[in-house]
C-alpha cells in the first residue's frame, strides 16, 4: 500500500513540475512584455518597472525563482493587472467561492447520481428506470455552458424564483434581508443562503449526476444478479438490508473511480459557472487575465488546478487500492 | 461413373459457393442498420453535414455583413421571418443569424472532425506501436500519455491561446494535442491482445519488419474499436471547442463557432431576442445526439465486446 503511495508520488510530482516550467517557457514565448501594450512607457521606466518584477534577469534564473517560489512558499509572485495585489490574493478571494459551489455540486451530483442510478436498478424495466435512463441521456448532452443560460432562462427570466447571477456574500452570511428567499437564520448567530447557490450547483453538477446514475445502475445490476446477492435473498434479509449492506458497497465501486474525472471537470467547469452567472470565484479572474494578458495570474491559476488535479486523481486511486482489496499494484 | 444425381448434386454446390460469405464488416453493417435510433441519427447527421455545406447558398446575406439599420433594434426589426430574407433573424449587430448559424455549424464540425482525425492518425499508431513493442519502451510510452492526461488541458490550452494569439490554427494544435491520449490506451489494450494471435506470428516467421507488421497486420484490426471511438471523440471535441469559443477565447470574429453563438444569444437573454440562443443551441444539442447516436450504434455493431 504505501509503496504504491510513493510510486504514484513519484509520477504526481514530476507532472506538477513539467506543468509549471511548460507554462513559464509558454509565457516567455508570448510575444511582447506584460507592460508594453499600445503606448509603451519611456525606456527607463520600463527598465525600472522589469526589475521590481525580476524581468530583467536571464530566463532560467527566473524560471528556478519563480518554481522556487511556488513549491516552498506557495508564492505565485505579483499581478501584472492588478497593480497592487499578488496572485496570492486573487485565488484566496475567487477561490473559496469555487471551492464552494463546487463542493456543493460533488455533493449533488453523487447523492442525487447514485439514488437514481439505484432506484433505477431495483426497479429495472419500469418507469422509474426508463425515467432515469432518459434523464441520464438526455443530460450527457447538456455540457454546463448550456445548461446555465437555459436555468436562467427557466427560473430568472420565466419564472423569477431565483436570481440569475451574482453571489452577494455566498452561502454563510451575517443575517438574511427581510426579502429573502431560502435564507434561514441560524440561532447561534448568522445565517444560511442557498438562493445563490442553486443556479450554479444545478449547472455545474447536472452532467457528471446523470454519469454517476448510468456508472451506478449498471455496475447495481450487475452486482443484484450475483451469487452472494441471491444468496442474501435466500437467508430472506429483507430488501432494504441486501440493498444497503451487501450490494452498494461493492457496487459504488466504479463511481469512486469515476470521482476523479468528474471533480476535475467540475474545476473545470467553474471558469463556465462564473463567466454564467458572475459568481466572481477563480474562473471568473482566469478569463478576466485570459483577456488582459495578465500571464502571472493565468500561470497562477493553471498551476493550481493542476495540483488540485493530480491530488485528487492520487486521493481517487489511493481510495480505490485501499476499498478494493483485490486490487494489487 | 457419374450418375445423373451426382451431377446435380455438383452443380447445387457449385451454386452454393457462388453465395458470397459475410464478412465481419457486413455483419456489422446488418446490425447497425437495424439499429433504428443509430439509422435516424446517421440521417440527422447527413442533414446537419449538408446544411454546413450548402446551407450558405441559401442565405440570403454573408455572414460578416452588418445592416446598419438594424443594429441594437434586432429585437423588434430583425425578427426571424422568410419575407425579410433572415431566416433566423438577426443578431444584436444586425448581422444575419441564419448564415452565423450555418458558418458556426461547419467550423464546430470541422473542429470535432479534425480533432477526431488527429486522435485516428496519432493515437492508433502511438497506441498500436507502444503496444507491440511492449516492455520498458511501452513503460515510457505509456507514462508520458499518464502523465499529459493528468495536465488540466482546459486551462493550458486557454494560455496557449492567450499567449499565441486566438486563431482556429491554435485551436487546431491544441485539440490535436489533447485527443489522441485516450485513443492510445485503447489501441494499445487491443494491441496487447492481437500480438500474440497466430497471424502475427506467421508474419514474423517470415521475416516482416515490425513497423510492416504493425502497419499491415495490427492496425486493420483495430479499425473497428477505432472507428467507434472516433466516432465518440467527435461530439466531445465539439463540446469543447465550444466551451472555449463560450468564455469568448476560442473562434475569433468575424468567424464564429456554435458555442460563440450560444454565448451570444445567451447574454442577449433579456433582450427579447430569444432566437439568437434557440437556432445555434438546437443545432449544437442535435449535432451531439446525431453523434452519440451513431457512436453507440456503431459500437453495438463493431465492438464485439458489449455484444
Amino acid at each position: 500500500m504505501y509503496s504504491f503511495i510513493a510510486k504514484r508520488l513519484a509520477i504526481a510530482v514530476p507532472t506538477l513540475l513539467i506543468l509549471i516550467i511548460f507554462s513559464f517557457i509558454l509565457m516567455f514565448a508570448a510575444p511582447g512584455g506584460p507592460f508594453g501594450g499600445e503606448r509603451p512607457p519611456p525606456a527607463a521606466v520600463l527598465a525600472n518597472i522589469e526589475a521590481r518584477y525580476g524581468l530583467d534577469q536571464p530566463y532560467i534564473v527566473q524560471m528556478f525563482s519563480y518554481v522556487k517560489n511556488v513549491v516552498f512558499h506557495f508564492d505565485f509572485g505579483p499581478s501584472f493587472q492588478y497593480r497592487d495585489r499578488t496572485v496570492n490574493d486573487v485565488i484566496a478571494q475567487g477561490f473559496p467561492v469555487t471551492l464552494t459551489y463546487g463542493a456543493w455540486s460533488a455533493l449533488v451530483a453523487v447523492v442525487v447520481g447514485v439514488s437514481l442510478g439505484v432506484a433505477a436498478a431495483i426497479r429495472q424495466n419500469t418507469w422509474l428506470d426508463y425515467l432515469a435512463v432518459g434523464i441520464t441521456i438526455g443530460a450527457q448532452a447538456l455540457p454546463n455552458f448550456v445548461m446555465a443560460p437555459m436555468l436562467v432562462l427557466l427560473f430568472t427570466l420565466g419564472l423569477g424564483w431565483l436570481p440569475g447571477g451574482g453571489w452577494s456574500g455566498g452561502l454563510l452570511i451575517d443575517a438574511c434581508d427581510a426579502g429573502d428567499r431560502l435564507c434561514f437564520n441560524n440561532p447561534f448567530g448568522g445565517a444560511v443562503r442557498f438562493d445563490y447557490l442553486i443556479l450554479p450547483v444545478i449547472a455545474l453538477s447536472t452532467s457528471y449526476m446523470a454519469s454517476i446514475a448510468r456508472i451506478t445502475r449498471s455496475s447495481m445490476l450487475e452486482v443484484m444478479n450475483s451469487n452472494f446477492i441471491r444468496t442474501a435473498m435466500a437467508k430472506g434479509l429483507p430488501m432494504r438490508r441486501v440493498i444497503f449492506r451487501h450490494a452498494l458497497k461493492p457496487a459504488l465501486l466504479p463511481v469512486i473511480s469515476y470521482l476523479g474525472p468528474a471533480v476535475v471537470g467540475m474545476i473545470t467547469g467553474s471558469v463556465v459557472v462564473d463567466v454564467a452567472f458572475s459568481t466572481g470565484g477563480i474562473g471568473q479572474f482566469f478569463v478576466n487575465s485570459a483577456f488582459s494578458r495578465d500571464y502571472a495570474v493565468i500561470m497562477g491559476i493553471t498551476i493550481l488546478v493542476g495540483a488540485l488535479t493530480i491530488l485528487f486523481n492520487l486521493l481517487v486511486d489511493v481510495l480505490y487500492a485501499w476499498i478494493d482489496p483485490k486490487i494489487r499494484y | 461413373m457419374i450418375t445423373q444425381t451426382d451431377v446435380k448434386m455438383l452443380e447445387e454446390t457449385a451454386h452454393l459457393a457462388q453465395v458470397r460469405g459475410r464478412s465481419l464488416w457486413e455483419d456489422a453493417r446488418v446490425r447497425f442498420f437495424r439499429n433504428k435510433a443509430a439509422v435516424a441519427g446517421l440521417f440527422v447527421l447527413i442533414a446537419i453535414c449538408a446544411f454546413a455545406l450548402f446551407g450558405g447558398l441559401f442565405a440570403k446575406f454573408e455572414p460578416d455583413y452588418v445592416d446598419f439599420s438594424l443594429m441594437g433594434a434586432n429585437a423588434y426589426q430583425g425578427v426571424p421571418s422568410l419575407s425579410s430574407g433572415h431566416y433566423f433573424g438577426t443578431d444584436i449587430d444586425g448581422r444575419d443569424l441564419f448564415a452565423r448559424t450555418v458558418q458556426g455549424t461547419s467550423i464546430s464540425l470541422l473542429v470535432g472532425i479534425v480533432g477526431s482525425l488527429v486522435a485516428v492518425v496519432v493515437g492508433t499508431l502511438y497506441g498500436a506501436t507502444a503496444g507491440y513493442v511492449g516492455g520498458r519502451t511501452d513503460g515510457i510510452m505509456m507514462r508520458i500519455v499518464d502523465i499529459l492526461m493528468s495536465i488540466p488541458f482546459m486551462f493550458v490550452l486557454i494560455l496557449m491561446l492567450v499567449i499565441f494569439g486566438r486563431s482556429i490554427l491554435m485551436l487546431f494544435i491544441g485539440i490535436g494535442l489533447i485527443s489522441w491520449l485516450n485513443m492510445a490506451r485503447i489501441a494499445r489494450g487491443q494491441t496487447l491482445t492481437i500480438k500474440n494471435k497466430e497471424f502475427v506470428e506467421a508474419a514474423i516467421a517470415t521475416g516482416v519488419s515490425p513497423f510492416t507488421i504493425i502497419l499491415r497486420h495490427i492496425i486493420p484490426n483495430l479499425l473497428g474499436i477505432v472507428i467507434v471511438y472516433a466516432t465518440l471523440l467527435v461530439p466531445e471535441m465539439i463540446i469543447f471547442e465550444s466551451f472555449i469559443s463560450y468564455l469568448g477565447l476560442g473562434v475569433q470574429e468575424p468567424n464564429t463557432s456554435l458555442g460563440a453563438l450560444i454565448n451570444a444569444g445567451a447574454s442577449q437573454m433579456t433582450n427579447g431576442t430569444l432566437w439568437m440562443l434557440f437556432y445555434p443551441l438546437g443545432f449544437f444539442l442535435i449535432t451531439l445526439f446525431a453523434f452519440f447516436f451513431v457512436g453507440d450504434g456503431l459500437r453495438d455493431a463493431l465492438d464485439p465486446k458489449d455484444r
